[in-house]
């Protein structure tokens, strides 16, 4: 089973399109990175995967669901259980201790306070961030920060991961640190990952580089 | 597979992690909300209950001195005949009814004619019921008092007794002696004794005296009771007794045309009087708290540009629209609630400052009261913490509506501006609202049972102008963005700035004057009205003030002040050397159609050189004073003031029926005239004509003219010499008395126009630290430019400025409008009263000038502030 199919994605903003026909696949565990200049719709088509914006045309399907069939609430309950996204900027919620950041989206779910614990402090560990559980975000360097996000995103156990230039705003140490991370922990929990960057660094933990072009897909396929 | 349940709500998760951990992190902001709403509800709730305590003290002690009555007989007009106390046992037969004569009067005491004291005559036995009810006496000095004390405690004639309030604030204790001024009469008595407070019944009035019946009878020359308290039995046959003694009174009071009413209906009729007037302040009061609406309005959208990124966040979690516009409702109900909880303490203290100078208005203006103590009632509470949190979840509902449904895309897309009311776009619908307005003026008033009338019409009127105003603010920002352009220079990077900013207003921008234009539109349509009205009163009291001088009985201002002169007093003043004439009028409280007013007795010189001015609306055919004595229809002809026309809804060419103590006369109206000192209004007829009908040659008001060269100086002195218990007014002095009860009336509403504008500007300061914050990226752009921190503070102070400007001219704009809806449509139908609409500029500059420079000092502040910013921080 695909863990991504989309097929013919258009979208513009007022007059100016930004996606144009666009189709891509991803398979269960496939780790893809999405590359191209500012503007070429990357994160527009991430936020479409995403449904944190609706395309106009064309569909998008994760494993079994069709966004297009999907009200907002369904949307809601998509990135609830099967979407995950890892940010550039981290965006952590600022009020919540690491700890509280990872289990958030367990506390939507509605999964139970045992197995809940369970889960974030195996994430904890995972990510390397034991000593820094109980601090605030603002407490934090950026390479903490983005392993925070890392494990956040994982503990629903989403089918894929969106990442939108997860490693932009890191040195290049701490930028590597994290693609390590990323790699292990995708394989580990069979997690698909579509990675939108502009460096070429990053491609070396994917199978597949797609490229875009004002709107389109040049290239697909290209094997790394 | 993890136990999962799919309908999580997260509201009550996000409320105790985020919105909660949001307001300690930033306690000065949640501060400054809570105090917004607090100072709304706290002026709120402050002016009802003072409003309360002020008219309280009506009758709570008084009526009930004989011992809380069933019911109070009293005539329409006059006094009760003393023989017909008797005739009334008479007929009530065998049944166990009490009645209790009370005799009710004014007067001073000697050397503090400011204050009106009420003195109550009553008989033996409602005076020991007094003395039971209060809770004991205290006191008598001497072994004679003592004596006194008990049931013969009232056998001398100048025994008076009072309660402790009277006593501490004069000064006067047991045993003194004090001189009480009745009109022209002046008597020394004696204080018998000072009733103890009973802490489970009202307190005892400040300004009451109790005196023997009989005796002051004879010292005010009465011969007749102001009232007849009855009182049924106690026990099992108490509805049985009622039943039939109601039947009797009833019938008794027909044929007498006298009033039967419980103690609440009277008091209830009474208070009335002041309805309107307090009814005025409560709309005021509502202001402080709709223009908080605003404020609070802009501190949540500011709060919800502020989590803009990280609503994306939550809703990239899988947060739902609904979820997280349940949460900020959620913020702002309990921020509406801890706000009021807080706004009624302070407006319970704030209530304690306000009780006196409404009660002191009242008591010019309307009847005599004394403050009660301010009692915070549960139902009072409520009503206001229902205000305050109604106004934050109105506040709240539209930024939570936005924060919810803007795509968290836009929302994650760095400085993407938004927020601000989509409403504040729609140009039509502000024409439509006000053209709604326009429409709302033209509702009749509604009118209550023997109550106010409610000016609904005029009310929704002025509602919509405020928002049809608001609505079309944004008209104004381009005008006002070329004129900075200009003023600025081309060259002058900081106005260039600011001006494209105000060139495309944001929401933010809009609300913000529009916050700011409603305040101002208030305050200045309150200073329209009060201009207005003062500027009409000064040219009425020039018009209608032509004598020299003006003798009264002592006491304040007061149209409920009853002191009289004597005929032979006031004839030996009319005969002083230096008097050439003299207008005289006896006033007199009646009832008609269940609602107080007063008849006038006139009796005015002819002289065409000196005679009295009346204002007239609708002139009688002669207005000269053969018009007040000739019969009209074999009826007695009769002028009526404008509030008189009002509220009993007769005008000039009517006929109506006065009750007198000689039995109902029939009066034809013949001429209408303006009155602005008297909103209960006035019927005027000859004194002719009530000399008869009240067996009265007495007066209440006298107006001297003087012979060429008389110093009226010299001759109020030779007045007062003769007759120290009078009051004697100089023409200057009157003029200046009558302006400074009037400003004295206003004295709440500046307070409250003060508090709007200062809510609006600091309105202004929080929009300005959301567009700030809204526009971070930009503002790191202009210091990666070479912009300094006191350039980015410069261009937001002139952005504030030009907010402040558009907010201004929209308020003045508003005001106009307001203005005339108070003036031609609520006023008139309200209080029955013509003003000539003036609009006071220089009120209007010191308005705009302390707006503009509290405007530019706020938004200075705000732009230095935010103007901190680090590129390599997020939000």
């Amino acid at each position: 089973m695909k863990a991504l199919q989309v097929s013919r994605l258009t979208k513009s903003y007022g007059s100016v399109p930004i996606l144009k026909e666009v189709s891509l696949t991803l398979d269960c565990g496939e780790r893809v990175a999405l590359m191209g200049p500012s503007g070429s719709g990357k994160s527009t088509l991430l936020n479409c995967i995403g449904g944190i914006d609706r395309p106009d045309g064309g569909s998008i399907q994760v494993g079994q669901v069709d966004l297009g069939a999907l009200d907002e609430d369904g949307l809601c309950h998509l990135r609830r259980k099967t979407v995950s996204t890892v940010f550039q900027f981290f965006h952590l919620l600022p009020t919540l201790s690491v700890r509280e950041n990872i289990e958030f989206p367990l506390h939507l779910r509605g999964v139970e306070a045992t197995e809940r614990l369970e889960r974030v402090e195996k994430l904890i560990k995972e990510v390397g961030v034991e000593s820094r559980s109980e601090a605030y975000p603002h407490e934090l360097s950026g390479g903490e920060m983005q392993r925070v996000a890392i494990a956040r995103a994982l503990s629903i156990r989403p089918r894929m991961i969106l990442a939108d230039e997860p490693t932009g705003n890191l040195d290049s140490k701490t930028g590597e640190a994290i693609l390590d991370l990323l790699e292990t922990l995708s394989d580990r929990h069979e997690t698909a990952m579509l990675m939108v960057t502009h460096s070429r660094e990053v491609t070396r933990i994917c199978s597949r580089v797609v490229e875009m072009r004002d709107g389109r897909l040049l290239e697909e396929d290209i094997a790394v | 597979m993890p136990a999962a349940t799919e309908t999580v709500d997260a509201t009550s998760w996000l409320w105790s992690h985020i919105v909660w951990r949001h307001w300690l992190r930033e306690w000065k902001l949640t501060i400054v909300l809570l105090l917004i709403i607090a100072l709304g509800v706290a002026v709120f709730l402050s002016i009802r209950l003072a409003n309360k305590a002020a008219v309280s003290g009506f009758g709570m002690f008084t009526e009930s001195v004989s011992g809380e009555s069933d019911f109070q007989l009293r005539p329409s007009a006059g006094l009760i005949p003393n023989r017909s106390l008797r005739d009334l046992r008479h007929r009530l037969g065998s049944l166990p009814v009490g009645l209790f004569p009370v005799v009710e009067t004014t007067g001073v005491i000697a050397g503090d004619d400011e204050r009106l004291v009420r003195v109550i005559g009553l008989d033996l036995v409602a005076m020991q019921n007094a003395v039971n009810y209060a809770g004991g006496i205290s006191g008598p000095q001497s072994n004679a008092q003592r004596e006194a004390v008990g049931p013969t405690f009232l056998n001398t004639d100048t025994l008076v007794f009072s309660g402790d309030a009277f006593s501490q604030s004069r000064g006067i204790s047991a045993g003194d002696e004090l001189t009480l001024l009745f009109g022209d009469r002046e008597v020394t008595v004696e204080m018998g004794g000072i009733l103890a407070e009973n802490p489970n019944l009202p307190s005892i009035p400040e300004n009451l005296v109790l005196v023997d019946l009989p005796s002051l009878q004879q010292l005010t020359d009465m011969s007749g009771v102001s009232r007849i308290e009855v009182r049924f039995p106690e026990g099992a046959f108490r509805t049985e007794v009622e039943f039939d003694a109601s039947e009797i009174l009833d019938a008794i009071a027909e044929e007498n045309g006298w009033l039967l009413e419980t103690p609440e209906q009277r008091k209830e009729s009474v208070t009335q009087m002041s309805a309107a007037f307090r009814l005025n302040l409560t709309i005021l009061s509502g202001l402080a708290l709709l223009v908080g609406t605003y404020l609070i309005m802009q501190a949540m959208e500011a709060a919800v540009i502020k989590r803009r990124a990280e609503m994306a966040v939550l809703r990239s979690l899988g947060v739902t629209p609904l979820e997280i516009r349940k949460s900020w409702v959620v913020e702002g109900l309990a921020i509406g609630m801890m706000g009021s909880v807080l706004g009624v303490v302070i407006g319970f203290g704030l209530a304690q400052g306000m009780v006196g100078a409404i009660g002191r208005t009242v008591n010019t203006l309307y009847y005599e009261t004394t403050s009660n103590a301010i009692r915070l009632e549960l139902g009072e509470i409520l009503f206001s913490m229902g205000f305050g949190v109604l106004a934050s979840l109105v506040a709240v509902l539209i930024p939570a509506r936005d924060a919810a449904l803007t795509p968290p895309a836009q929302m994650m897309r760095r400085g993407a501006p938004g927020g601000g009311l989509l409403l504040l776009r729609q140009r039509w619908l502000g024409i439509a609202v006000i053209l709604a307005g326009l429409a709302s003026s033209l509702i009749p008033p509604w009118v209550i049972k023997s109550g106010p009338a409610v000016p609904i019409g005029g009310y929704m009127a002025a509602v919509f102008m405020v928002v049809g105003g608001s609505i079309l603010i944004g008209v104004f920002f381009r005008p006002v963005s070329r004129a900075m352009r200009q003023i600025g220079g081309r060259r002058e990077a900081r106005s260039r700035y600011a001006a494209s900013q105000l060139a495309r207003p944001a929401g933010r921008h809009l609300l913000t004057a529009a916050g700011l234009a409603v305040a101002i539109g208030m305050s200045a349509a309150m200073g329209i009205l009060v201009a207005s009205f003062e500027s009409t009163l000064t040219a009425w009291i020039q018009q209608i003030l032509k004598a020299d001088l003006y003798v009264s009985g002592g006491g304040n201002s007061s149209v409920d002040n009853r002191s009289s002169l004597a005929f032979d007093t006031w004839q030996r003043i009319e005969k002083m050397p230096g008097v050439s004439g003299v207008d005289v009028l006896r006033q007199y409280r009646f009832t008609l159609d269940g609602k107080d007013t007063v008849l006038g007795a006139s009796d005015y010189s002819d002289d065409l050189d000196r005679t009295l001015q009346m204002v007239w609306l609708d002139a009688p055919r002669d207005t000269s004073e053969k018009n007040l004595l000739k019969l009209f229809d074999d009826k007695t002809p009769a002028w009526i003031s404008e509030s008189f026309s009002r509220r009993f809804a007769v005008t000039k060419g009517d006929s109506l029926t006065l009750p007198t103590p000689a039995g109902p006369k029939s009066l034809s109206i013949t001429g209408l005239y303006a009155d602005y000192g008297n909103e209960a209004g006035m019927l005027v007829v000859h004194r002719n004509f009530t000399r008869d009908w009240f067996s009265d040659d007495s007066i209440t008001n006298m107006a001297l003219y003087l012979e060429a060269g008389s110093d009226p100086e010299e001759l109020a002195k030779t007045i007062r010499s003769t007759f120290p218990s009078l009051k004697v007014q100089t023409n200057r002095r009157l003029r200046e008395d009558s302006l400074r009860i009037f400003h004295q009336t206003f004295a709440v509403t500046y307070a409250l126009e003060g508090i709007a504008v200062l809510i609006a500007v600091s309105g202004l300061g929080l929009a300005l630290a959301g567009l700030l914050i809204e526009r971070k990226e930009e503002l790191i752009t202009l210091k990666s430019l070479g912009s300094t921190r006191k350039e980015i503070a410069s261009g937001a102070m002139l952005e504030g400025l030009g907010i402040a400007v558009v907010g201004l001219i929209g308020g003045f704009l508003i005001s106009f409008a307001l203005g005339w809806v108070l003036i031609e449509v609520i006023n008139p139908q309200s209080f029955g009263w013509t003003l000539t609409y003036r609009v006071p500029w220089t009120m209007f500059g010191v308005l705009a000038l302390i707006t503009l420079v509290t405007a530019a000092a706020v938004a200075y502040l705000v732009g230095y502030r935010n103007a901190e910013v680090k590129s390599d921080r997020e939000d």
